[in-house]
């Protein structure tokens, strides 16, 4: 897989012309995103942007290399093929429900091409103060120092509003959804978080089930990483068999747990909390340590 | 979603795959007409049923009556058996073990047999020596896995499983199965096999297209109240505690997930988890009421905290929704406590002030929680309701 996107990536809508559709797209034309086409099946033109019939015309008309996808679940799929068909490095697929027989299929096709694919379920990703591709709140979102990866979507909304109040804003925040089977799994943006300079610690709000978690702690052992790290695990209160809302966030048996992933965080050397404000309370006092000297926390 | 184990193992059954003779009981009653001898086995969506005494054989019709008796209305990790399969008994020269489950890191198909099932499979250390392997998600991709692995089983029982999972592999793609665990799968003296326990984890994200899997889930809504639920009106609601003190209306997964576990670690008991999504009201209070009505059945319910943050929802709009449905919904007369952010939160205040404050609106979402839990003090829960 290649480099990860810069922020002035040029972007292609999938689905542009829908209600959903069009309403992101003005949202994310405002924020600053490099919105060079879009993709549907009628019009011309949605916010001044110019519509294809296909991605492959829209790439080779506007040198798009980037893709957010605003179409039904059992559409992604095939949206993902045609992205990887297009030659496209990233595609943000923002719609709940993907079967996970449909999800399997795409990171069949995505293993031998150079696309990135980010989603399902995810209100995609943010360079605060730059460019998004998706729709995270901007009550939530500043520029700092915080890497933020995120398995749901209104949890991290929540707590980036929190951070940003105490005056901790995010390098990059990235939704890489609630699904279990993804494109993009926390430990896969690692090696981003690691060289951006503009990272000084890590936030990960994690759930329960699957086993993502820790697999991240096994990456921040192998890879040493050296930066702060922070965890936030939701679901202590869950009980074995009953899914609370997210598809991938089951406990089965003794795996999936919140004991197991904090164990597992904990021995790779991050800080794991249960409680937002603990969370919140310990990045601000981390962050007198991690941050540049003369950009102390503004009070909340 | 975890199917009941009879409704597995008919849907294996449509297929052609070889099940115990069995039916579905929901009262004593049903039961009188079937044979002895017979097994008795409590349906709920979780594992370690046998441990837990919901799994019995019975001899005798009295025997079946006592099991019936002992079983139906028993509690297995939080849930309540309210119905039993009931199936002839197999003979059988070997119990063995196979299962198919998505890997969603390596995003393929784990394949795992072994010669010999039964409960202690569960074990992490038994499991470990399971003969293991991954298979691309593809049907002709885990056959060759499945012939694979049989072929380092005993000599006579080498075939039955190889066939045996060849059939299941394609039940497992046919169905989009997230996991299907066969243990045992019962090996005959001719040869045959018989699918003895079955866990099938189903997306019910598939289920659009997937009629087969849909149907049988939708003619037990009382078996699967959380998913008929969910299939009905398109969002989810989970009875936490009957006897929790808070009632939740909350959107977002997540968020509404973190909310249960910092109200648990401030000592109080949730009634409910609810991820109500306010992106999908279309301008009706409609779902604001359902959840408010199933609150309201709570009897030790004190405080009503609803958690709305709106990334582009109207909240004026939503504070007038919720208005409405207080008002539809009377038998709620605890404190409600909004905390609300984002969108045009400034015609939220003004909608709930002149309707004269019914609602308490906060922005941060600790000090609504902590008042929330404030109001519940005035609330003296009412003896004998």
């Amino acid at each position: 897989m290649s480099a990860f996107v810069t922020p002035d990536v040029p972007v292609l809508v999938h689905g542009i012309t829908g209600r959903i559709g069009r309403r992101h797209t003005r949202n994310m034309l405002e924020y600053g995103t490099n919105i060079v086409a879009g993709v549907a099946a009628r019009e011309d033109r949605v916010e001044g942007v110019p519509v294809f019939r296909s991605t492959a015309e829209a790439v080779r008309a506007t040198g798009a290399r980037a893709a957010v996808a605003i179409v039904p679940a059992l559409s992604v799929l095939e949206t993902i093929i045609d992205s990887i068909d297009a030659g496209l490095q990233l595609i943000v697929t923002v719609a709940e429900g993907v079967p996970v027989h449909d999800a399997l299929r795409a990171r069949q096709a995505l293993r031998h091409s150079a696309t990135r694919w980010i989603g399902a379920s995810t209100p995609g990703l943010v360079f605060p103060g730059k460019s998004k591709l998706g729709f995270l709140p901007s009550v939530s979102i500043a520029p700092g120092d915080l890497g933020v990866m995120a398995k749901s979507g209104t949890l991290s909304y929540e707590v980036c509003h929190r951070l940003v109040r105490a005056g901790l804003g995010q390098s990059l925040w990235i939704g890489v959804g609630g699904d279990a089977v993804k494109g993009t799994r926390f430990a896969d943006m690692l090696p981003y978080f690691a060289t951006d300079p503009a990272t000084r610690a890590l936030v990960v709000l994690g759930e329960i089930g699957g086993n993502e978690e820790e697999e991240l702690a096994t990456a921040l052992q192998a890879t040493s990483f050296a930066k702060p790290v922070y965890a936030l695990i939701a679901g202590s209160a869950a009980r074995e068999g009953v899914t609370m809302g997210h598809a991938g966030a089951l406990i089965h048996g003794n795996t999936g747990t919140v004991a197991s992933k904090s164990a597992a965080l904990q021995a790779a050397g991050a800080e794991v909390f249960t409680r937002i404000d603990d969370l919140v309370r310990a990045v601000a006092a981390g962050a007198g340590a991690f941050r540049p000297s003369q950009n102390p926390p503004v009070a909340a | 979603m975890m199917l009941l184990e009879h409704d597995a193992k008919e849907l294996l059954s449509r297929l052609g795959l070889p099940i115990p003779r069995g039916i579905l009981v929901t009262g004593a009653a049903q039961a009188l007409a079937v044979p002895v001898p017979c097994v008795v086995k409590a349906q709920v969506p979780v594992g370690g049923r046998g441990l837990a005494g919901g799994i019995s054989i019975a001899r005798s019709a009295a025997e079946r009556d006592a099991a019936l008796h002992n079983i139906l209305g028993m509690a297995i990790k939080g849930h309540t058996v309210n119905a039993v399969r009931i199936e002839q008994p197999v003979e059988f020269i070997a119990e063995t073990y196979i299962s198919f489950s998505v890997d969603a890191g390596a995003a393929n198909i784990r394949v795992l047999m072994s010669a010999e099932g039964g409960v202690d499979i569960e074990d992490e250390a038994r499991r470990a020596q399971l003969f293991s392997a991954a298979a691309d998600p593809d049907l002709d991709s885990v056959c060759a896995t499945v012939r694979d692995l049989a072929s380092r089983l005993p000599a006579e029982i080498r075939a039955a499983v190889a066939g045996a999972g060849q059939a299941l592999a394609q039940a497992f793609f046919h169905y989009e199965a997230v996991l299907l665990e066969i243990n045992p799968l019962f090996i005959c003296a001719d040869g045959n096999w018989v699918v003895g326990d079955a866990k099938f984890v189903a997306d019910d994200n598939a289920f659009e297209r997937r009629a087969d899997v849909r149907g049988q889930v939708e003619a037990r809504p009382t078996l699967y109240p959380q998913m008929a639920l969910k299939l009905n009106q398109g969002y989810d609601f989970v009875r936490l505690d009957p006897l929790g003190d808070i009632g939740l209306v909350t959107t977002g997964a997540g968020l509404s997930m973190q909310l249960v576990d910092e109200l648990v670690k401030r000592g109080h008991s949730p009634f409910d988890f609810c991820d109500i999504r306010t992106g999908e009201f279309r301008g009706r209070p409609d779902r604001l009421i359902q959840v408010l009505r199933w609150i309201a059945e709570g009897p030790r319910i004190r405080a009503v905290l609803v958690n709305f943050f709106a990334g582009l929802t109207d909240l004026g709009e939503i504070a007038g929704l919720l208005l409405q449905a207080l008002q539809a919904v009377p038998e709620i007369r605890v404190p409600v406590t909004a905390r609300l952010i984002g969108n045009n939160l400034d015609e939220a205040v003004r909608v709930v002030g002149r309707a004269g404050n019914p609602i308490a609106i906060e922005t941060d979402l600790e000090r609504a929680i902590d008042m929330a839990i404030a109001s519940m003090a005035a609330i003296a829960v009412e003896p004998g309701r």
